[in-house]
């Protein structure tokens, strides 16, 4: 089998460095804190003002967005896509689907930072945060990986 | 398994919740065995791979092989 020639490392070291405010989420973010489970793309949160940032920051992985800014903006998503898919959320607040409002900034501010790579750190949202974002688009398989990240945080927790 | 199987299994798995059926769902109780089977996996994962690095690196190998299989 043959995986692409796609550099994660690089993909995320150009991330750092450009300074974005972007957390990494969604199954991507549960397989760095220590969860095994399987995706096939990468979820960012990222804060709305940083989109033509973003955008610049990964052009050279060949990653083209599917909206323009203000489109995305409008929409509060987009998609970066060639062989790799990433799912841009740019909303400034989001509901769960139990109604609780969460705040990008509030999220943000509570962050935690993993070395990815050399010379590479990204921000993923605490483990409360993780699991409220897990919340927010309300299928069956985030209750699954709710229940992961509980586990995890069990885990963290008894350490 | 035909795409036609696959696309629906994804409709399925990626279909959003009521209210009430997120209530209900969350609501089941997680029995403390399978809580300590997930506890163990993750401690597995993590005594296995050290690093959020090698962790990564692993699920891209690991999705790899799924869809090679698929």
């Amino acid at each position: 089998m043959e995986g692409t020639d796609f550099d994660e490392a690089a993909f995320f070291r150009s991330i750092a460095g450009s300074g974005v405010r972007a957390l990494l989420i969604g199954r991507r973010a549960l397989v760095a804190l220590g969860v095994p489970v399987l995706t096939a793309d990468y979820d960012f949160w990222l804060h709305a003002d940083d989109v033509v940032a973003l955008n610049q920051a990964v052009e050279s992985f060949g990653l083209v967005p599917n909206r323009t800014p203000d489109e995305a903006r409008q929409v509060g998503r987009y998609v970066l896509e060639n062989d790799e898919h990433v799912d841009v959320l740019i909303a400034r607040v989001v509901k769960t689907v139990d109604r609780t409002t969460v705040v990008f900034d509030d999220v943000w501010s509570r962050r935690r930072e993993l070395e990815v790579a050399p010379d590479a750190r990204i921000a993923v949202p605490s483990l409360d945060d993780l699991i409220l974002t897990k919340r927010f688009a309300g299928r069956g398989k985030d209750i699954d990986d709710i229940r992961l990240l509980e586990a995890l945080r069990a885990e963290e927790g008894s350490q | 398994m035909t795409e036609r199987i696959r696309a629906r299994l994804k409709a399925i798995n990626d279909r959003t919740l009521s209210p009430a059926e997120w209530k209900a769902r969350m609501s089941l109780a997680v029995t403390s065995e399978e809580h300590e089977q997930d506890r163990e996996l993750i401690r597995w994962f993590r005594r296995r791979y050290t690093t959020p690095a090698d962790r990564l690196a692993y699920a891209r190998r690991a999705y790899a092989r799924w869809t090679w299989i698929r």
